[in-house]
């Protein structure tokens, strides 16, 4: 699924051959000059990329051994919302957790639960991962609290790379502040 | 006389202060124009590498620079008319060699007098931007400026191109040329593991729990070091490679780690039940960090040792990322809680030894600051109108250029 590409290019890259100074001939006729005006040089924009992308498979599918399939138990746990630049659990969401963690303790108790934490797009940096993450960690303690085995939960923070929109509103933000529920067999 | 001996030392240790924002003149800059000599390639392709130099030649900063792409034949010493009142005029002739291999060679004429001349070489010709960049380097030399040795180093990023997909990309500062060094999966926080980039650290998230890889490029060899439940990334590398700050989350609990790569032994620096993340070394025993023990994102440093904690920047609500090197710190503050303005998150420089702020970007969400070892660049992320770029700072020069993406997004790199 993974292939690691290394360049052999890359060490190569950096060998120039810089020569010390050499006094060229000297050619006295008179030059043949051609003008051309390019575009104004956008040193703001400097634009020259032209790697590609080759697709790969992500094979992820998982049956479940009960009744329900692990596809149908996760679809059944409900995302936890949080507020901006807070991971602390809302009052409107205890029952949401009550919901998740019955299901996780009856239904879904023959699987382990990963809980994957989640920030909306306001920075890439490591904080907004580990705000991910202290969501997750927010979940994780009100789970444990409503009985969930502790060693049944594992977490992990994606940070602001797994949105489930993508306009610029305030409602797609708060979407995208949650902690998701994954099963693993 | 006293005095004025005073003020002149005064106002010499001011301007060698890195935040104190200096604003030249570009007309006061030499101006340079740059004439092409070459026959052998198409115009395509002279033109590809003429903007390539030219962009080059803005970023090292020392020149106000011609753009006209003027051709004149290289063994004359006489610039082309139109260039007679130029300060400089630099002149190259590319040529072919076997396999793709690319020859150019250069003069700087100053009055009709070539004052320097200078050739190269490179197996292939599709990678000719290590050539301008390397022209550029000799020029800032030859003109006897402060070197700009982070031009030749290659930029390690990792790009989102989907929902919990990225591609790790090895690149020049440009851009221009790029490697994908790990496709497939999604990993992010690449991190270079040495001062000769020939090996480079990444936080994967493809299995159960977050794994912090290493990959050696030059042996083509590719190992997982260790996982940690919530987050493991690399932050730092101390400057001889052999040490690592970490950020790892047993239990869920982010805290920064220092990891000694010959021992393999591991000891937490940071103990706090919020958030600490983003260890930079300062010094040999000193870090700075990212820390909500105040209640928001803010810059606070300690000694690997010790215990004592000191908030380092005393500007901004919500201060989530930095950099440090030497006496600066560069950090990523937000300007607003409304995302809806186009000034959102700016980079800020400090100084530890003075109360200066200097702002360093203006628009837009500029975040993920690196300095170069010199501290005489930065490099950072710009998001700006849907657009990822990667921006390099001239600090000294009062300066910002940008190299935009063409697609995805860059969620973190590595220069």
């Amino acid at each position: 699924m993974k292939s690691i590409v290394f360049s052999s290019v890359a060490a190569a890259l950096l060998i120039f051959s810089g020569c010390s100074t050499k006094k060229p001939a000297v050619d006295e006729k008179e030059s043949q000059t051609k003008v051309q005006e390019v575009a104004p040089v956008q040193t703001e924009t400097i634009s020259s990329e032209n790697s590609s992308v080759t697709g790969y498979s992500n094979g992820n599918s998982i049956s479940g051994s009960g009744h329900k399939t692990i596809s149908e138990l996760e679809e059944e746990l409900t995302s936890v919302y949080f507020d901006f630049d807070k991971f602390s659990i809302r009052s409107n969401m205890q029952s949401t957790l009550s919901t998740d963690a019955s299901i996780v303790k009856s239904e879904a108790s023959n699987y382990s639960v990963k809980l994957e934490g989640n920030c909306d797009e306001w920075g890439s940096d490591e904080y907004n991962f580990a705000l991910g993450l202290k969501r997750a960690q927010s979940v994780k303690k009100a789970l444990i609290a409503e009985g969930v085995t502790p060693s049944s939960i594992t977490m992990v923070s994606y940070g602001e790379s797994n949105p489930i929109c993508h306009e610029k509103t305030q409602e797609c933000w708060s979407k995208s502040r949650r902690v998701d529920f994954k099963l693993l067999p | 006389m006293k005095s004025i001996f005073a003020l002149l030392i005064f106002v010499s240790l001011l301007f060698s202060d890195a935040t104190i924002e200096v604003i030249k003149k570009v007309d006061s800059l030499p101006s340079l124009a740059v004439e092409d000599s070459s026959i052998e390639y198409s115009d395509t392709f002279k033109l590809k590498f003429y903007k390539a130099l030219i962009a080059d030649l803005n970023v090292i900063s020392i020149f106000n620079v011609d753009r006209h792409h003027r051709q004149v034949e290289f063994t004359q010493n006489r610039v082309d008319v139109a260039n007679k009142d130029m300060n400089y005029v630099l002149r190259y002739s590319l040529s072919k060699g076997d396999n793709n291999a690319l020859f150019v060679k250069i003069k700087l004429l100053q009055n009709d007098k070539e004052v320097l001349y200078k050739r190269y070489k490179i197996g292939r010709d599709n990678v000719y931007m290590f050539i301008s960049h390397a022209i550029a380097y000799d020029i800032n030399e030859f003109m006897g400026m402060p070197s700009v040795e982070w031009m030749k180093r290659k930029v390690i990023f990792s790009r989102i191109i989907a929902p919990m997909k990225s591609e790790i990309v090895i690149s020049d500062y440009t851009l221009a040329y790029q490697h994908i060094a790990v496709k497939g999966g999604f990993n992010i926080f690449p991190k270079w593991a040495n001062k000769r980039q020939n090996s480079f650290y990444y936080t994967s998230l493809d299995g159960k729990k977050p794994t912090l890889k290493y990959v050696d490029i030059s042996r083509g060899v590719s190992r997982s070091l260790m996982s940690s439940d919530g987050m493991m990334i690399c932050s730092d590398v101390s400057e001889d490679g052999r040490k690592l700050l970490l950020t790892e989350a047993p239990d869920g609990q982010p805290d920064i780690y220092i990891y000694d790569t010959v021992t393999h032994n591991s000891k937490r620096v940071t103990k706090y039940s919020g958030i600490d993340v983003n260890g930079q070394f300062m010094g040999d025993d000193s870090i700075v960090f990212v820390s909500n023990r105040m209640g928001y994102p803010n810059i606070f440093s300690k000694t690997i040792d010790g215990s004592d904690v000191k908030q380092m920047v005393f500007y901004g609500k919500s201060n989530a990322a930095c950099s440090s090197n030497g006496e600066y710190i560069v950090y990523k503050s937000r300007e607003s809680s409304n995302a809806f303005l186009k000034n959102t998150f700016n980079l800020h420089l400090i100084s530890t030894k003075t109360n200066f702020i200097r702002r360093l970007t203006a628009v837009g969400v500029n975040e993920f600051p690196r300095f170069s070892r010199d501290s005489d660049a930065i490099l950072f992320i710009k998001n700006y109108k849907g657009q990822s770029s990667i921006g390099i700072i001239r600090v000294n020069h009062n300066k910002n250029y940008l190299f935009p993406l063409k697609y995805g997004k860059v969620q973190s790199m590595d220069w």
